[in-house]
């Protein structure tokens, strides 16, 4: 990486947002709905405060050695071996990732949209894209996540509007209903979620501007202005729908853009929501290609990313489509196996990381930092 | 002679001579003549490149003492050409010092050659100077000539490229070194208002294709001694003057040399127009975005060049290169700054409605007719079905047909002779499309959707940009009517992608909606006030543009408004 690049705190923000959005109100809070009712919220909430402890984390790692991402760091605490172990550890979160992100891309086009077109037809749309995306590097996915960002707040505003007619608070009690040993044991789906962010973040920190005076604050910024924008919907999901409702959907976001109106003349318009929604799950794809593509180009020594984008598309393509042809496949990888694959690496990763400065105690050689 | 024939072309004559003419070929089938003009037009070739290379070598070479020799050397270079005018005459009427004026007739001011051959022949004579008393050119400079741009010459090359961009050369007996007059005087078409970028407050006048006026039109509205405007000359035939304007207290860092070094790497034979030197220095050559701004406007170039941007002027064209350039600017209008605040920010939004409808209407339209009916209103739905009843093609066929008889429309209304171009559109949009739609061969709401798009991309006011926007909606029609929200998705976000990634000039084509800009926002969707837009873009030197407290505030004491400041002692 000669050509040192450097993205603002605020488009770190709005990656963060757009890489937690996406799915958490598409298909995690209907597993939360599953899993504890109307509580649902109160899980989200505490995902988001273990979500902020652990990017924090995560900052501190980086905060010591700045130019360096985590693979990176890896190698500069104990050698070139770990830095291909963490390189191969983050290849195999981004494709398992690449699951539950096809599954919420896919389903809400092709199930409320497109029922008729081919699956391969979805996952190719969307590995364009992201490659490009991807291709252009890190810089403009920045920039693109700061239109999503917008996007999402228009999302937002368009449902809040179109809902609020129906709110119902009653449907949110009685709290606790689930007990809080439950409840906080659900928030590991939305920790899942944030666990994307960790990981963006272990990669993205390093070329992120003044990161060591504002980084931390940009990064726990980014859970937190994303948890409220998860959490308003959880609340609607909850108080319109109820959590009944909502646990019945695989996309329950979809139910409640739907039920949403503007007067009688806008009687339908979740397909303005979907395609603002469209490029935060564009860029959750994106960002997916570019950690299998860096973890790996890392792993081979390549100099940059350009040469591992295709097969990288490629391998997630495979994967994606395995996992979303069968919806009970989907189902049980999304709520079984997932958050019990990106949980462990991305909370363990921070910790074992800055577990390891601290017993190492090396500072990095400044030939290996100016080589980055 | 025969005018030379490039070989390839010979060839093929050749060929067609000898299929049409068995005659004319040998027993074996094989080309006789074929031969002998390809080996004749190649020896024309070799003999013309011989030629030039000897005038090259002339070009390099010193003026000669003798005039003669210098009348000898000018024929051999310029040949018969019937324009070039030499015109005798004897220094302070002096048999003894013959010389010469050239001059390309038509290039000149007569008036100035007059001017110039009076001062030779007659001042002399009347000062009482000998010819042996003006020993060099200098002296007749200086001492006989009263025309404002004299400059001394002394290489042949010089003298004649001088000549043909509209200079008079003088040749003197005797004397190793010509004299150069400045007497450009062609005709030109004079300043008009711009064609192709109208506007109802503000001046009216435009760039034209001289060059000199245009830098004279810019200078006339910035009489900073700052304003520099640097010349090069590009094309080896041409030799097409170039000026690079600034302000070189305002100018962003480094752009000017980026600016030189871009078009001092342009190696072409001859620059006809301005879009040869855009196409040669952009940032993004396989982007169908312009990432140079091109305009008619003196008013255009003076705001940029106060904003610390860089103007190229081009000899022989009336348009003007801006850079850098951002993507909004081609939205924005000079009426937005000369009409009231709430009236520019108000004609801006309209023209940003107007830039997305002429980018997504027919695609999202064709996108929601073909796959999300369901997403319309009921009562809307019914509409458009009943329009639909008894169009025979698919909603994606018919908009594209309808968008390629509506861009043919066009460029047949652009190209024809204008009082037919306008009976053209006429008997297009009315007669044609009113047919169209009671033949059932497209639905009403087809035609309004076209043409509310086609509307929309003439509000854009940048002509060029509006044309980028037509080619993107293509493939976003395609995609929608293909792949519906899918294809649309995919296809805007990629271009989005795009837009994001290229750059102008260092500085990133979306600036400052992407990277945001807090200041810049005072002029990009709204327009606010003057009195609020006290900032020139971050990369300019000197970012203060205005004083402050600058908002009018009436003294409303004694009722006489006239006070800017707050005492309002003025």
């Amino acid at each position: 990486m000669t050509n040192k690049i450097y993205i603002s705190q605020g488009m770190l923000v709005a990656m963060i947002v757009n890489i937690i959005y996406v799915k958490a109100i598409g298909v995690t809070q209907g597993t939360l709905a599953r899993a504890v009712g109307q509580d649902m919220w109160i899980a989200t909430l505490l995902g988001i405060l273990q979500g902020a402890v652990m990017i924090y984390a995560t900052y501190l790692v980086v905060r010591a050695m700045p130019e360096r991402d985590f693979i990176g760091i890896g190698e500069a605490l104990l050698g070139r071996w770990f830095g291909i172990l963490i390189a191969l550890i983050f290849i195999v979160f981004f494709i398992a990732a690449f699951g539950p992100v096809m599954i919420t891309f896919v389903y809400h086009l092709k199930d409320y949209f497109l029922p008729e077109a081919p699956l391969w037809m979805f996952i190719v749309a969307a590995l364009l894209v992201g490659s490009l995306g991807c291709f252009y590097g890190l810089e403009v996915m920045g920039r693109i996540a700061l239109v999503g960002m917008a996007f999402i707040f228009m999302l937002n505003l368009l449902i809040t509007i179109g809902s609020t007619h129906e709110f119902d608070i009653r449907n949110l009690l009685p709290v606790f209903e689930s007990g809080v040993k439950r409840t906080a044991a659900a928030s590991l789906h939305y920790d899942a979620d944030c666990a994307l962010a960790i990981m963006l973040a272990a990669l993205v920190l390093p070329i992120v501007k003044d990161v060591g005076k504002k980084g931390s604050r940009a990064a726990v910024m980014g859970i937190v202005v994303s948890g409220i924008s998860v959490i308003m919907w959880a609340i609607l999901e909850s108080a319109v729908l109820s959590a009944d409702v909502t646990s019945q959907y695989t996309v329950s976001c979809m139910k409640l853009a739907r039920n949403a109106h503007i007067g009688d003349f806008l009687q339908r318009y979740e397909m303005i929501m979907i395609a603002l929604y469209s490029l935060s799950a564009l860029f959750q794809v994106m960002f997916c290609i570019y950690g299998t593509a860096e973890g790996a180009a890392r792993l081979f020594g390549l100099k940059n990313n350009k040469w591992t984008i295709i097969p990288s598309s490629i391998v997630l393509g495979f994967f994606g489509y395995w996992v979303i042809e069968d919806h009970f496949r989907a189902i049980d990888y999304l709520e079984h196996y997932w958050p019990f694959i990106a949980v462990p690496i991305a909370f363990g990763m921070p910790l074992l990381m800055l577990g390891l400065s601290i017993m190492v105690g090396k500072k990095p050689d400044v030939s290996a930092a100016a080589s980055k | 002679m025969l005018p030379p024939l490039p070989a390839g072309i010979a060839r093929i004559i050749a060929v067609i001579i000898a299929v049409s003419l068995p005659g004319y070929t040998n027993s074996g089938g094989e080309i006789g003549v074929m031969t002998g003009v390809a080996a004749d037009t190649r020896q024309i070739a070799e003999e013309n490149a011989k030629i030039a290379a000897e005038v090259q070598e002339m070009l390099k070479q010193p003026l000669k003492q003798m005039l003669k020799d210098n009348r000898a050397d000018i024929d051999h270079i310029m040949g018969s050409s019937v324009d070039f005018q030499k015109r005798d005459f004897m220094l302070c009427g002096s048999a003894d010092r013959p010389g010469i004026c050239c001059y390309v007739d038509g290039l000149v001011d007569t008036v100035i050659v007059e001017s110039i051959l009076k001062a030779l022949i007659v001042f002399g004579g009347e000062l009482h100077h000998e010819p042996d008393k003006l020993p060099s050119a200098e002296d007749i400079r200086a001492r006989l000539m009263i025309n404002a741009s004299v400059k001394p010459c002394l290489k042949l090359g010089e003298g004649i490229t001088a000549v043909m961009s509209g200079d008079t050369l003088v040749l003197i007996e005797g004397f190793d070194e010509g004299i150069l007059v400045s007497t450009k005087g062609w005709k030109d078409r004079g300043v008009e208002e711009p064609a192709s970028e109208n506007n109802v407050r503000g001046p009216r006048d435009g760039f034209s294709e001289s060059i000199r006026t245009n830098t004279a039109h810019v200078r006339r509205r910035i009489r900073d001694p700052q304003l520099r405007i640097d010349g090069m000359v590009i094309g080896t035939r041409s030799k097409t003057d170039i000026n690079i304007a600034y302000i070189a207290d305002l100018v962003k860092i480094g752009l000017v040399d980026e600016v030189k070094q871009r078009l001092g790497r342009i190696k072409i034979d001859a620059i006809l127009e301005s879009g040869y030197v855009e196409e040669m220095i952009e940032d993004a050559p396989f982007s169908p975005f312009n990432t140079i701004q091109s305009t008619e406007r003196p008013d255009k170039v003076a705001s940029a060049l106060l904003e610390g941007r860089v103007a190229i002027f081009i000899d022989n064209t009336p348009v003007v290169l801006v850079v850098p350039s951002f993507f909004w600017q081609f939205i924005q209008a000079p009426d937005d700054y000369y009409h009231r605040y709430w009236v520019g920010t108000f004609f801006r939004f309209v023209r940003y409605c107007a830039f997305m409808i002429s980018l997504v209407l027919p695609s999202i339209y064709v996108m929601l007719v073909s796959f999300h009916h369901e997403m319309i209103p009921t009562s809307l739905a019914l509409t458009i079905a009943s329009g639909r009843e008894v169009v025979p093609f698919p909603v994606l066929l018919e908009a594209l047909l309808m968008e390629f008889a509506f861009e043919l429309m066009r460029e047949a209304g652009l190209r024809m002779p204008k009082p037919i171009g306008q009976a053209v559109s006429i008997v297009g949009s009315l007669i044609i499309g009113q047919a169209a739609v009671q033949a059932g061969l497209v639905s009403p709401f087809m035609v309004i959707v076209v043409a509310i798009t086609g509307i929309s991309s003439f509000a854009i006011p940048s002509y060029s940009s509006s044309l980028a926007l037509r080619i993107f909606r293509f493939p976003l029609l395609i995609a929608s009517g293909l792949f519906g929200l899918l294809g649309f998705a995919t296809v805007f976000f990629a271009l989005l992608l795009h837009a994001l990634s290229i750059r102008s000039f260092g500085e990133s084509y979306l600036a400052p909606a992407s990277p945001f800009s807090r200041t810049a926002q005072r002029d990009m969707v709204l327009r606010l006030p003057m009195w609020m837009m006290d900032y020139r873009p971050e990369f300019a030197q000197d970012s203060v543009r205005s004083g402050e407290h600058l908002m009018p505030e009436p003294d409303k004491g004694n009722g006489n408004g006239k006070g800017n400041g707050k005492d309002g002692s003025q």
